[in-house]
């Protein structure tokens, strides 16, 4: 056999193949598997959330209290809101909770339903409230959370997340904080569906207790102001658009022959602002 | 935000060095690999040659080291994940491999042959803890036999 010398032809060693292309299959694959875990976890939460007892549900409570600096439940301003909330708890369907109001200063327009009943009220929301009426709808909305425990769905999907950013990017990646600051996570934890019936919920409590759902509208009317004038603020905000929303609590109220009277006037001491 | 930028340029850099410089090296390979189509590279151990023909036979090595770029690690980490050939390795293997034996010839430009080549390959700046980036050595060794004209 001669031997001749030459090159070969191909290289059988070094797959052809667009690397890029792998790439992106490989990574929407693993995107699909964690929204898939997400979506997974998610699921069973529905199913585990009611059966946690509540007892438990008060042990989880504490840490959540004792992390939040500078709250405040026994000054005056904090006093007259939970009085309203308590005539509230007492005039419409007692829950299984002991509501306790916490206020905490800050120019956030909201309020949190937090585990064991306890609702954080943000300074800037008491800021803008105009009527006993709208401030006792947002409490009593709040309330409706915890009539099917979104509260606690919202967590756990919080937890979730915050499990599976730590196992794929690791403990304190910045990453994982990232998303969870862009999705504001803590403010997306309630579907659309879940506020609606806290509005309904809302309502119902709104129209035992005074007699008229007047003043239910008002706060989303003023966010709904404020929203078309900051662009992008509420964007990914799972609260159905304010216009949808307040077409939704006149139609609801209308079926339910719920009128609108006069509103009482807010007592002095929850606009004002506190000594800086 | 940062974060995620560092390793979005990160891997476009990756990309585009690396794809670029594995280009060129090939380049090169060929190039070299045909300058020395004429020298007999075998594995075999023993050839049929009487002794008193051989001149000279030396050791002659060579060995070169390819590092990862991030690009193709990134790739290669997502292959961990679902299993299969790590395709974005394999062109880093060949290209070791390759310029390992060139370099092994060209310490021998002169010989009649080379034999009982082997080629050894080993990971270098690899360390237990995952960050770093991993190295490839591929060392080739054989015997550089010279014959009497």
């Amino acid at each position: 056999m001669k031997y001749t010398a030459r090159m070969p032809e191909t290289n059988v060693n070094v797959t052809p193949t667009s690397p890029l292309r792998e790439f992106f299959v490989l990574l929407s694959g693993v995107i699909a598997i964690i929204v898939g875990i997400y979506l997974l976890l998610g699921l069973a939460l529905n199913i585990i959330v009611p059966r946690i007892p509540m007892t438990f549900e008060r042990k989880m409570a504490g840490p959540f209290i004792n992390s939040m600096a500078s709250v405040d439940r026994s000054s005056e301003k904090a006093q007259t809101v939970q009085k309203l909330l308590d005539v509230i708890q007492g005039r419409y369907a007692k829950l299984p909770y002991t509501f306790t109001v916490y206020l905490q200063e800050s120019p956030r327009v909201n309020a949190v339903a937090l585990p064991g009943g306890n609702i954080v009220v943000f300074s800037g929301l008491l800021e803008k409230v105009e009527s006993e009426n709208e401030l006792a709808f947002i409490l009593a909305h709040e309330m409706g959370h915890y009539v099917n425990r979104d509260h606690l769905k919202g967590l756990g999907r919080v937890l979730v997340f915050i499990m599976i950013s730590a196992v794929l990017l690791g403990p304190d990646s910045s990453v994982g904080n990232l998303l969870a600051q862009s999705l504001n996570i803590t403010e997306m934890a309630f579907s659309r569906n879940q506020e609606t019936l806290a509005d309904e919920f809302a309502l119902n409590a709104l129209h035992s207790t005074y007699g008229h759902v007047g003043g239910s509208a008002d706060f989303f009317i003023k966010l709904s102001k404020e929203v078309n004038a900051g662009l992008g603020g509420h964007y990914f905000s799972t609260h159905p658009e304010n216009l949808k929303r307040i077409a939704h609590l006149k139609n609801y109220s209308r079926i339910h022959g719920f009128a609108e009277k006069l509103l009482r006037n807010i007592p002095a001491i929850i606009n004002k602002k506190r000594p800086a | 935000m940062n974060d995620l930028t560092i390793i979005i340029t990160l891997i476009a850099i990756g990309y585009i060095a690396g794809t670029w410089a594995e280009k060129r090296h090939y380049r090169s390979i060929e190039k070299r690999e045909r300058e020395f189509l004429d020298l007999p590279t075998v594995s075999i151990k023993n050839v049929n040659i009487d002794d008193a023909k051989v001149k000279k036979a030396e050791i002659v090595y060579g060995g070169a080291v390819i590092s990862v770029d991030y690009f193709k690690r990134i790739l290669a980490g997502l292959r961990n994940i679902f299993g299969g050939a790590v395709k974005s390795y394999e062109s880093l293997i060949d290209r070791a491999r390759r310029e390992a034996l060139l370099r092994m010839k060209a310490m021998a430009p002169d010989a009649t042959m080379i034999i009982n080549v082997r080629i050894e390959t080993s990971t270098i700046g690899r360390k237990s803890h995952k960050k770093s980036v991993a190295c490839l050595e591929a060392f080739a060794y054989g015997t550089a036999i010279y014959l009497e004209e």
